[in-house]
């Protein structure tokens, strides 16, 4: 951001409204308005966060809540839900000089990898609409695709962030778990859950985690660290050693995907980066293992939704509690998530502890064991991020299991609780291809640094081959 | 003590029981909100206790410090780390869907506490674990016609969920180890323990068999509001559950609510599936890890309990048996019997005075009207035989008074109130003469061997002073006189 | 592993869920579809040591006991569905004497 003159920021208010109206057609924004927008430009007019972000307009995953716009989830149950307080997240924004702009769309309760679950119909990616952006924070990543806003705030459990970042050729920026606050997001699967960022470049994405990160007393899962900071800019990647680990490069691995990564690979040796073949020998139950966790957390994380203190309430024909419960939750719900429920509900009960989310946990420590072991020896791994460029709609929605399938390259690093993002690298016949950076526990700012170096060389919009 | 309690009717009953206090904290378990009672319903919420979208908890230091009290003063064992879980079930009350409680790795385990049965001496209880969990809201059934109204006030209040053995025979011994588990806890501070205000609760579970057989299939009584009404409550179950097996039915593993209007216990009518609670371990809280350091500043927390109060007041006080029961059975009555010895009462003097006159007030208005200095004067009063025992009791009326006797010292009081018995041999002497020289048949039959006839004259000289001689002045001066 | 129509009927009494009979069948596909894919975890060898993964601290912060609620800008009656007197409320359980 330009110093030295003063923002104008109610004309930026309008601008961007402007932006949202034209883009409406992506369905990426459930709800924004120019009001908001106008009160946002005021008080930083007024100097109340007066920050580093100087008043960069950011959109906000409506899975993380806010007192002056609705908080959703994109779900019928939450049709009309204005939380009475805000985010950690949001607080810190503003104070860090925030317009916040918005709250976008994505597949309901986050639960989702194309925001085709989404009960406000689904997202339209920004270069052809009859494919998906991703998800589940498919709005947040169109909005920033389409430039709508430089940055929004997205989610991830299982790579909701930097999935979509792939697919729509953005920087996707996961941080390691506990370093930004869940209070005010939504809880899916709470020890997977990470607010994370969207921006057109890796400096503005780390800009606004840098201003959200920190510990938090309101939630005892974030660590106690100082915040992040926006490392300086690496001119070269000398004295980096990158793990490629194998199981990401299949030999059917898409070979757009690949050439994507090859021309990474190639850019980075360019910078003076070191590559060294590793081995994750148990990422392939990466995707059973999440699938086994983050259903289980969410069904315990989703019985608040009962009708009784918010949300939309429906009652059966019994007339009692329980068809209170049944019929608010029933029709409240779509079906991803009610899957999701009772997978959960279904691997906590009756003896099936031990054998699925105990197990799973226990499998959980294997990979991360796996990343510890690999990082003895690399300081960062590059892998692809998808394995496939953008879908289309529809092509996934029959079969729950291709839907998570889609998950591959992304979930391992969430179950581990490292840091991870997406970087923009080419396109593929035309469609964004996206390559994964991920650091040790806690080493977000080295991640920050490489992807940056990258981003300077790297072609984002060019094809591949 | 008798391993057992066979009941005339040949069946042995078996209970064990699990007590939930409310600790004593301003702020509730998991978020800042006031735990105050009393209050207008959904006043003291906020996200986390209402379990609004996007809320997370975050333990409160002070319960688990009194929390690890409860549980060194059960004898428990403290686990230096213990995990928090979710218990998940659906109530309108329950705001998450899930209450966070403890699992399989609770705070503390094993302790071991005893109690006094009423019908076989010191009974051994095995305390099988202490766990600290948050409470849920009050559902009002009668508040808005056909319909449940929510309070969410206690919902999040912490609570110490307490399970001991199946170690009670009999329901008056239910009772009896509910006395002493109140007891200790008040004690140390950690809970009111009052039914009254909801702030201890207990679920008892029981069973029947003949002797020597396994353990029955036991049940479970819910919904009693006294120690009393757990006795009755189990005694309702007993005599159920004898009856059933006794023509021929098997007992099935129920809940039954006790109706305190009837006396009865019956099924809880909404007979659900039981429940499958799927605990697993809280992904919003890490593991709770309390080092050596910490529990042992925790112990050093402890007051002297009522145990090992009970045996000094015996062993080193010398007190009679009863007495140190009594005196060590509440915390604010020890101490103040204390401060009454520690200002130079002699001992069971002290006892005596703090389990009559000082306890009689106490019991009315819940404080000691006379401070610990003052009566311990005048105990002394008593001793040097300035006062005679009756009179000190109006003494210590006028001292407990709200009038005159409130500042003025016990000897002033004495005085003021002409009760300052006289021990001048010269007065005695005087009305002895006068005794003597009144009863000369009673004289000569002293003086002819029946020396009992000296209570006769004490009385008499008693009498002649209108109560002010020192009667323990007056009988040497009689006896001397009686001799010639 | 195969999870019959009573067993999602179960479950979905557990998760208080109305399942409509039209998509029962459905449903009970994709369970099973989605539980066979999990169950694969069935094969990862595991040693006794290895313990469950938890992220974040590893010992949770303890906060000082005083009353400091965490802000809200408006009360509970602005997100109610239904609020009389300053209650939530509910229609009641089904029958019988219920617990105070």
């Amino acid at each position: 951001m330009a110093t030295g003159h003063a923002t104008d920021h109610a004309t930026v208010a309008r601008e961007v409204g402007a932006r949202f109206e034209a883009a409406a057609g992506l369905n990426a924004a459930l709800h924004w308005s120019q009001a908001n927008l106008d009160v946002e430009a005021a008080r930083l007019a007024r100097g109340d966060g007066a920050g580093p972000l100087g008043g960069m307009p950011v959109a906000v995953k409506d899975n993380i809540v806010t007192t002056d716009a609705p908080t959703t989830c994109a779900s019928r149950i939450l049709e009309g839900y204005v939380s009475p307080y805000d985010a950690t997240a949001v607080v810190r924004l503003r104070a860090a000089g925030a317009m916040i702009a918005g709250k976008a769309n994505l597949d309901e309760f986050a639960m989702g990898s194309s925001t085709e679950n989404s009960a406000y119909g689904r997202v339209l990616h920004p270069l052809d609409p009859a494919r998906v952006p991703g998800g589940s924070s498919g709005g947040s990543a169109a909005l920033v695709a389409a430039g709508v806003v430089p940055a929004a705030l997205g989610s991830e459990t299982g790579g909701s962030v930097r999935q979509p970042a792939s697919f729509c050729g953005i920087v996707g920026l996961k941080p390691s778990y506990g370093r930004v606050s869940r209070y005010g997001l939504v809880a899916f699967g709470s020890s997977l859950d990470c607010i994370s960022v969207f921006g057109r470049t890796v400096d503005d994405a780390a800009r606004v985690l840098a201003a959200m990160s920190g510990v938090d007393a309101l939630d005892s899962t974030t660590v106690d660290r100082p915040p992040l900071t926006v490392p300086a800019p690496r001119g070269d990647l000398r004295g980096v050693r990158i793990g490629l680990p194998r199981e990401y490069f299949p030999a059917d691995l898409d070979p757009g995907v690949r050439a994507g990564l090859d021309r990474t690979i190639a850019a980075a040796t360019q910078l003076g980066a070191e590559f060294v073949e590793v081995s994750l020998p148990h990422s392939p139950y990466a995707v059973p293992t999440y699938y086994i966790i983050n259903p289980a957390e969410a069904a315990a994380n989703l019985a608040r939704y009962d009708g009784v203190r918010y949300g939309q309430r429906r009652i059966g024909p019994d007339g009692d509690v329980r068809a209170l419960y049944q019929a608010t939750r029933g029709e409240g719900f779509g079906p991803e998530v009610r899957r999701r429920i009772l997978v959960g509900t279904y691997v906590l009960s009756g003896g099936y502890y031990d054998a699925y989310y105990d197990k799973a946990q226990r499998v959980r420590a294997l990979i991360v064991e796996d990343f510890r072991r690999a990082f003895g020896s690399v300081d960062l791994l590059l892998t692809p991020t998808t394995p496939t460029t953008a879908f289309r709609a529809g092509e996934k929605t029959e079969d729950p299991v291709s839907m998570y399938l889609a998950d591959v390259f992304v979930a391992p690093a969430s179950l581990a609780g490292l840091p991870a993002m997406s970087i923009p690298v080419g396109r593929s016949e035309g469609l964004p291809v996206g390559a994964q950076v991920i650091a040790p526990m806690m080493e977000d700012e080295r991640m920050l640094a490489a992807a940056a170096a990258l981003e300077t060389i790297v072609d984002a919009a060019g094809e591949v081959r | 003590m008798a391993a057992t309690i066979l009941a005339a009717d040949g069946w042995e009953t078996v209970i064990g029981l699990e007590v939930h206090v409310q600790l004593k904290t301003r702020s509730k378990m998991f978020c800042g909100c006031s735990t105050a009672f009393g209050d207008p319903p959904n006043t003291n919420v906020c996200p986390v206790c209402l379990g609004l979208p996007g809320a997370l908890p975050v333990p409160n230091a002070e319960a688990l410090r009194l929390a690890t009290r409860a549980a060194l003063a059960l004898g428990c064992t403290i686990h230096e780390t213990s995990v928090f879980a979710r218990k998940n079930y659906f109530y309108p009350d329950l705001p998450k869907g899930y209450q966070i409680s403890q699992f399989d790795k609770p705070l503390a385990t094993d302790g071991d506490v005893w109690f006094e049965s009423p019908e076989r001496g010191r009974v051994d209880v095995v305390i099988q674990r202490l766990h600290v969990e948050e409470d849920a809201g009050k559902s009002l059934h009668e508040r808005v016609p056909g319909k449940t109204a929510v309070d969410l006030n206690r919902a999040g209040v912490p609570l110490a969920e307490i399970v001991s053995g199946p170690d009670m025979r009999s329901p008056a011994e239910a009772r009896a180890y509910l006395t002493m588990m109140r007891q200790i806890l008040v004690y140390t501070g950690v809970s009111d323990c009052s039914m009254e205000l909801g702030s201890l609760r207990v679920d008892a579970n029981l069973s029947i068999r003949r002797p020597g057989e396994p353990l029955g299939t036991k049940t479970e009584v819910k919904n009693m509001n006294s120690f009393a009404n757990v006795e009755r409550a189990l005694e309702a179950e007993r005599a159920r559950q004898v009856a059933l097996l006794e023509s021929g039915g098997r007992v099935q593993q129920v809940t039954l609510l006790f109706d305190a209007a009837t006396g009865e216990v019956r099924p809880q009518r909404s007979k659900e599936e039981s429940h499958d609670y799927r605990y697993f371990p809280d992904p919003d809280l890490p593991p709770l890890v309390l080092d050596r350091k910490w529990i042992e500043a925790r112990r050093a927390e402890l007051p002297e309990l009522p145990d090992a109060k009970r045996e000094r007041f015996q062993t080193v006080l010398g007190l009679p048996a009863y007495d140190a029961r009594v005196l060590a059975g509440e915390r604010a009555v020890a101490d103040y019997f204390e401060a009454v010895v520690a200002a130079g009462a002699e001992p069971k003097a002290a006892a005596n005075w703090t389990m009559g006159e000082a306890m009689t007030g106490y019991n009315e208005s819940g404080a000691f009207a006379v401070a610990p200095a003052r009566l311990a004067e005048l105990v002394a009063l008593v001793k040097d035989g300035v006062v005679s025992g009756q009179a000190a009791k109006r003494v210590y009326g006028e001292l407990a008074g709200g009038g005159a006797g409130s500042t003025e010292s016990p000897r002033a009081a004495a005085e003021r109130l002409g009760l300052v018995q006289v021990r001048d041999e010269g007065a005695l002497a005087g009305w002895v003469d006068e005794v003597i020289a009144a009863h000369p048949g009673e004289v000569a039959r002293y003086r002819g061997g029946e020396t009992k006839l000296i209570g006769f004259f004490v009385g008499q000289v008693m009498k002649k002073s209108q109560g002010k001689a020192d009667p323990k002045g007056v009988q040497p001066v009689l006896t001397a006189k009686l001799r010639g | 592993m195969s999870i019959g129509r009573d067993e999602v009927l179960h479950v979905a009494r557990l998760a208080e869920l109305a399942v409509a009979d039209a998509e029962l069948d459905r449903l009970v596909g994709q369970l099973n579809s989605i539980v066979d894919y999990v169950a694969q975890l069935d094969r990862v060898p595991l040693d006794a040591e290895v313990t469950p993964f938890q992220p974040g601290p590893a010992a949770v912060r303890l906060r000082e006991d005083e009353v400091r609620p965490a802000p809200m800008v408006r009360g509970p009656e602005a997100v109610a569905p239904e609020f009389v007197d300053g209650f939530f409320v509910v229609p009641k359980r089904g029958g019988g004497l219920v617990e105070g």
